[in-house]
């Protein structure tokens, strides 16, 4: 069966390991566990006609501290880049670990899960953060690991980037704070 | 990364030992430590340029395991024991596979090694056709400089120091850690209920092992361990006997500290450390 890598890229504590939790086991966690290293998951799923084998790394968070070991990323074949909607910085190091990304793994598809939705009273997007990430050539996604949101739809969207020339369309769907 | 593994020469000591404890007559755990390695000794040559060494010289995959029965003190121990034991069956019949190694491969690499683990499981199954048999924890990391891919499951746990911070990088596999994480009950409740004593995954009963790597480096300690150790040493103490440069020094050393701090369970430790050679 076809194999792809898909790491899970973000800032510390954005909720990278509760939307894997949220996609493979259905469950939410309001526990917060930070991952030491990389955790690997796996699912299967159909794109097309063709039974793909997603090798779901989540890795460690970026700290002030601690960057992101670039050999984590190496053989990639997609990036799920996730920020937090109610932490600015979140989303201001996307750039960042989009070229972390390229420089391990090459001109891979990446997407942006801007998650936890479902804080709506914490959001703090605005209209111009989202367009500088659509400008910036970002596709992205709002989920929410606690409520299931366009999480199906962000992993599908990866699965669908790994097996095509051409990157699926996504349909922003972006939160904005008030 | 096999090619900075051979010019950076990094070599990985480890040291273990298992002990009933102070309380326990029976010890139901077991460990392992093994190296996997395939050479080429140079005995004579005219050749001149003598780098095809490096080249056709393969990685050494060093292999750890711990782990700790329950079921029992005639089970547990026999539940550890087959365990450790099918992983080095499984591990020595698949070597060929170890030995030819490489970073593309890894998945199927890290499925060998799951596959080690599950070859446990059946093993225990087969044995024991009963609901509620002997089983045990097991967490395995094998180390292929400086990648360190983990296998684990129950609650023993990994460890690793470096720069004098400690880091665990297994998580606990126990009811209460289930329970309290989904929200279903709260820690004080887990506790009281004795739910943190429950395994959620063990080998030869549920088993849901959980895949990881760590990327080490140079002067990194790794810790493996069972319960019996961190039931009784704080995170804070196990750092500072970790600290020295002999592994065997630092495994009596934390086993002392768990005898020390009652030893109320069967303790076993391996420390490895990566140091250039």
């Amino acid at each position: 069966m076809i194999q792809k890598k898909v790491c899970m890229v973000g800032v510390f504590g954005t909720g990278k390991t509760s939307l894997v939790q949220r996609y493979i086991h259905s469950l939410f966690s309001a526990k917060y566990h930070s991952t030491v290293g990389v955790k690997i998951d796996r699912k299967q799923v159909r794109v097309g006609e063709t039974d793909v084998n997603l090798l779901l790394w989540d890795v460690e968070g970026r700290t002030a501290d601690q960057e992101i070991p670039a050999s984590y990323l190496r053989g990639a074949h997609a990036v799920l880049l996730v920020a937090d909607g109610t932490r600015r910085e979140t989303v201001e190091q996307l750039f960042d670990l989009r070229e972390l990304a390229r420089s391990a793994a090459g001109d891979i598809p990446s997407i942006v899960a801007l998650n936890k939705a479902d804080l709506k009273d914490e959001w703090v997007l605005t209209a111009a953060d989202t367009s500088k990430l659509i400008t910036g050539g970002f596709h992205t996604l709002t989920t929410s690991a606690k409520t299931g949101e366009g999480v199906e739809d962000a992993f599908r969207w990866i699965a669908t980037a790994t097996m095509k020339d051409t990157l699926p369309a996504v349909q922003p769907q972006v939160r904005h704070g008030n | 990364m096999a090619t900075e593994t051979l010019s950076r020469a990094v070599r990985v000591d480890a040291f273990g030992l298992s002990h009933a404890g102070k309380v326990r007559s029976a010890n139901e755990d077991h460990y392992a430590i093994m190296v996997l390695q395939r050479s080429i000794q140079l005995r004579s040559t005219n050749l001149q340029d003598t780098t095809i060494l490096d080249r056709l010289r393969r990685p050494e995959v060093n292999i750890l395991v711990v782990a700790d029965g329950v079921g029992g003190a005639v089970g547990g121990k026999l539940a550890s024991g087959v365990a450790v034991r099918t992983v080095v069956e499984y591990l020595a019949e698949a070597v060929g596979c170890v030995q030819d190694f490489d970073v593309d491969r890894e998945q199927t690499f890290l499925d060998h090694l799951s596959r080690a683990v599950e070859r446990g499981h059946e093993r225990l199954k087969q044995m024991f056709q009963t609901q509620g048999g002997p089983a045990t924890t097991l967490t395995m990391v094998t180390v292929v400089w400086p990648r360190a891919y983990v296998v684990h499951v129950g609650d023993s746990r990994g460890y690793f120091l470096r720069n004098g911070r400690l880091k665990q990088f297994t998580r606990d596999q126990t009811m209460g850690d289930y329970l309290v994480d989904i929200g279903a009950v709260t820690e004080q409740h887990a506790q009281k209920a004795g739910l943190y004593n429950v395994l959620s995954s063990a080998v030869g009963a549920e088993l849901v092992p959980s895949v990881g790597v760590v990327d080490l480096e140079e002067g990194d300690t790794l810790l493996l361990c069972s319960d019996g150790l961190t039931k009784h040493v704080s995170n804070e103490r196990i750092a500072e006997l970790l600290g020295g440069s002999d592994p065997e020094a630092a495994v009596q050393a934390l086993i002392d500290a768990a005898l020390e701090g009652g030893g109320s369970d069967n303790v076993t430790v391996v420390v490895a450390k990566a140091v250039s050679e």
